[in-house]
């Protein structure tokens, strides 16, 4: 089975390096590159009980002559075979509809806000969207390219953490890198409940073989523990399993280490299936 | 039967009268939703033509529409970003391509935009805005209550229905014109929510602004000759709707092709109809007021005159549209049908004694259904929209008759009605019941086939012998040993001749026998697509590409399986 992953290219500079965190995730997975070249400055993605609107700023409509040239340079020079998707049908004249058949999508911090924001570390409105309604992962790209050289997953035991697991197994066998789990110690989430939650979903075995090392991190603060996370890992993280009301009132973890941290993320969310 | 069978019925039973009653539940409450939304905008274009009224007397008057109309674009393309059309042909996209799936934003959107255009004077009505509010409240509600796309349809619907049945005091206009315009289906699945909704949109229109006919008129008696008039009139309307549907369309066209923003547009469009309304100011905003005076046979100015108000309208109509106002075709249609039959009438009475027919007013109402029979193409639309509003039913039998005629003529010109001729076009129109319908939900991921055995490029034929022998496959990929890309296909059909030639087996190559540019599909690609190439190509199975990788095959057997499958999901309930 061959996996793709969906890039909507951006033909700046800072889009540059966000696409060639794509590429080097196609190369070190074997995935195909899926490329989508905005000739409009919003699209949708009717997922299967949601519509998103994804509305794009001008940096991604500039100099669209170019765009394909860029792509296959670089491309060409990373050994990667790009497909250029080409949305078949529209809502209106002005608004594509991109597919969704894809098993990963490429977004940058925030794929709405102006390129001056994106440091500003935060999950945009719209990818935070498609990560809670997609069947794949998001990939949200570190600021400028920067491979990595293991996978670091956050493990909680929640639903969606059990699947971010099962992602950075996929993620380590795939790519051959090394797996660490990352546990926060709060409230009842310590080594022995999570040891029988694993057991009762009969993955001991399977973490004992993929995982390198398991870490758990017992600082008050979430940010104080973000240090001990490889500055060069991949880490994938179970998000948005909760609902609305519960994140206004507790906040976001995700949103706490997006900002926190600057390496590559996998956000696994609540309808993502595992490659 | 086992108790395990009976009890396991039971259960099915039990859960399909819930998922039943769940959906009648939704259905009200998208109808009152509806029903607030459509007294909303109401409300809101009756004050805001209050406002602007009051400006009348000034010079600069004429801008109104234009000012209104730019923030109307500005809304609707700045602020909420939609960027997209006139809503109705929007929603039945959304039912036949994306599962009834309808962004949030279009709940309100364009309430506030059509408000905007027809407030300040643009020529447009409220209708179609309403029906997508209407449209997109069922669909979100559906989404949130975590409905299957089919309930979700007909929750969409559920709105579209109530949205019609409330801004026009009419329930069963807004059935039929759901039914017939929007879902393209009768089922009894349908019409009980989407009739509940419209009982319940039209409840709360009435508690909201009053139970009153929009259009009482006086008793109309027509008897044989106003029958035989009516095929006349029938004709004249189709032809004003082919002309009023294909300058709206022109006018949008036009339009685009100025070199300015969206905004510029819409307010240089706006000042034109302003312009003209300095002059006319009949043909401004709803037109409501006309249609009243028309039917009332109060209407004084002579034929030629109202020929020019009805070509002025219908050009105003269509510059407002086409520049970018916001709004729909109903209010603008039913005014002009209601122009015409006056002016079919006074055109019969200067060459036959019309003592004999019906008023002119009864003409009006003719006109009307007329006009909506034509654009729209749904004469039952037409028809009973024009019995709601009116409370006319006397005058059913020269009504079924012009709604009939007009639209089996128009479709003499158009092959489709006014919102679905674009639409059918970019192949956006599917609907139910045809084979399209049933592919639409199924990808060419969900129909791909996996189990082919990969040929590399350093293969010989000795090797390709030996993988026919542990494969029940006649296809073979052959991809790069190093970069793992797609060269070509071996189909055994056309190299058997060298399957038997034992001297080749060392000396040919896998790439030299391989067909290097084989028809192949892409993932994206459309299943109906898929099937029509396999057709016209006559071939039972078809790579599927990425880029230069090789995902799969996908086969007749396999697809024809699925589209059962899918058949069975969708006929089921």
């Amino acid at each position: 089975m061959v996996n793709s992953l969906l890039h909507v290219f951006r033909n700046n500079a800072f889009g540059r390096e966000t696409f060639m965190q794509s590429l080097y995730f196609c190369k070190t997975l074997d995935f195909t590159l899926r490329v989508y070249i905005p000739r409009h400055s919003k699209f949708l993605m009717y997922f299967e009980n949601e519509v998103t609107q994804v509305d794009l700023d001008q940096s991604y409509l500039s100099d669209p002559e170019t765009a394909q040239e860029h792509v296959e340079a670089l491309a060409k020079k990373a050994g990667v075979s790009v497909d250029f998707l080409t949305p078949k049908d529209f809502t209106a004249s002005t608004l594509p509809d991109v597919p969704i058949g894809f098993d990963c999508m490429c977004c940058p911090r925030s794929m709405s806000d102006k390129t001056s924001r994106i440091g500003l570390g935060y999950v945009g409105p719209k990818v935070r969207r498609i990560a809670v309604a997609a069947p794949f992962p998001v990939l949200v790209t570190s600021l400028c390219y920067k491979p990595w050289n293991s996978v670091a997953v956050f493990f909680g035991g929640s639903a969606n953490a059990f699947k971010a697991l099962s992602m950075g197994l996929s993620l380590s066998r795939r790519s051959g890198m090394p797996l660490d789990l990352f546990t926060i110690e709060e409230g009842d989430v310590n080594r022995e409940t999570l040891d029988n939650l694993l057991q009762a979903r009969e993955m001991t075995s399977v973490v004992e073989e993929g995982v390198r090392e398991w870490h758990f991190l017992s600082k008050s603060k979430l940010e104080d523990n973000l240090y001990e996370i490889p500055p060069d890992a991949l880490t994938v993280i179970g998000a948005y399993g909760h609902g609305m009301i519960r994140e206004a009132l507790f906040g976001s973890k995700l949103e706490v280490i997006q900002s926190q941290i600057i390496n590559n993320m996998m956000i696994v969310g609540p309808k993502c299936r595992v490659f | 039967m086992t108790p395990k069978n009976i009890a396991g019925m039971a259960k099915r039973l039990f859960f399909l009268r819930h998922e039943k009653v769940a959906l009648l539940l939704a259905g009200v409450l998208v109808g009152c939703c509806s029903g607030v939304a459509a007294a909303g905008l109401s409300f809101a274009i009756e004050h805001l033509s209050e406002l602007c009224a009051h400006a009348k007397h000034y010079w600069w008057v004429f801008v109104l529409p234009g000012v209104g109309a730019a923030l109307s674009s500005l809304f609707l393309n700045k602020i909420v970003r939609e960027g997209a059309g006139h809503g109705v042909p929007e929603i039945i996209y959304a039912v036949s391509r994306r599962g009834g799936l309808l962004r949030f934003r279009s709940s309100f959107s364009r309430l506030v935009s059509s408000c905007l255009t027809i407030g300040s004077g643009g020529s447009a009505g409220p209708e179609a805005p309403v029906v997508m509010s209407g449209s997109a409240i069922g669909s979100n509600i559906a989404q949130r209550l975590g409905f299957p796309s089919r309930h979700r349809i007909t929750l969409v619907g559920c709105g579209a229905a109530a949205a019609i049945a409330s801004i026009f005091n009419a329930p069963i206009a807004g059935i039929v014109f759901t039914l017939e315009v929007v879902l393209g289906e009768w089922t009894a699945v349908n019409v009980i929510p989407i009739g509940v909704a419209s009982v319940a949109g039209t409840q709360v229109g009435r508690l909201l602004m009053g139970n009153s006919i929009r259009f009482s008129h006086a008793h109309f008696s027509p008897g044989t000759w106003d029958i035989a008039a009516a095929f006349g009139l029938a004709l004249a309307t189709a032809l004003v709707s082919v002309a009023l549907s294909r300058m709206i369309r022109s006018s949008g066209k036009m339009w685009g092709k100025l070199p300015a923003s969206k905004m510029s547009r819409a307010f240089v469009g706006g000042a034109c109809v302003g312009l003209v309304g300095l002059f006319f100011p009949q043909v401004l905003g709803e037109g409501y007021n006309q249609i009243y005076s028309l039917i009332h046979g109060q209407y004084s100015p002579g034929l030629v005159l109202l020929c020019a108000i009805l070509g002025l309208k219908m050009l105003v109509t269509a510059t407002t549209l086409g520049s970018g106002g916001s709004g729909g075709i109903f209010a603008p249609g039913l005014v002009v049908g209601s122009f015409t039959g006056v002016a079919y009438f006074r055109l019969l009475s200067l060459m036959v004694d019309v003592g004999h027919l019906a008023p002119e007013g009864c003409y009006a109402l003719l006109g009307m259904a007329g006009i909506m029979g034509g654009m729209l193409q749904a004469p039952l639309t037409g028809l009973f929209l024009v019995v709601d509003i009116t409370s006319g039913y006397e005058v059913i039998l020269p009504l079924i008759v012009v709604s009939l005629v007009s639209s089996s003529v128009c479709r003499y010109f158009e092959s489709d009605s006014f919102y679905l001729k674009d639409l059918k076009a970019e192949g956006g129109l599917i609907r139910p019941g045809t084979d399209e319908r049933v592919l639409e939900d199924l990808q060419v991921s969900e129909v791909l086939e996996h189990n082919l055995i990969p040929l590399n490029n350093h293969m010989t034929l000795a090797d390709l012998v030996a993988q026919v022998k542990s494969s029940h496959r006649n296809h073979f990929p052959v991809l790069d040993v190093k970069t793992n890309e797609f060269l070509g296909m071996i189909d055994l059909a056309k190299v058997r001749p060298y399957l038997f030639n034992r001297e080749l087996y060392g000396t040919v190559l896998v790439v030299d026998i391989m067909d290097h540019f084989p028809p192949a599909v892409s993932p994206d690609e459309r299943l109906t697509d898929v099937l029509e190439l396999m057709d016209r190509i006559q071939a039972f199975s078809l790579p599927v590409i990425s880029g230069k990788r090789f995902l799969g095959m996908v086969s007749k057997g396999t697809l024809l399986d699925h589209y059962r499958r899918e058949l069975i999901v969708q006929t089921t309930y």
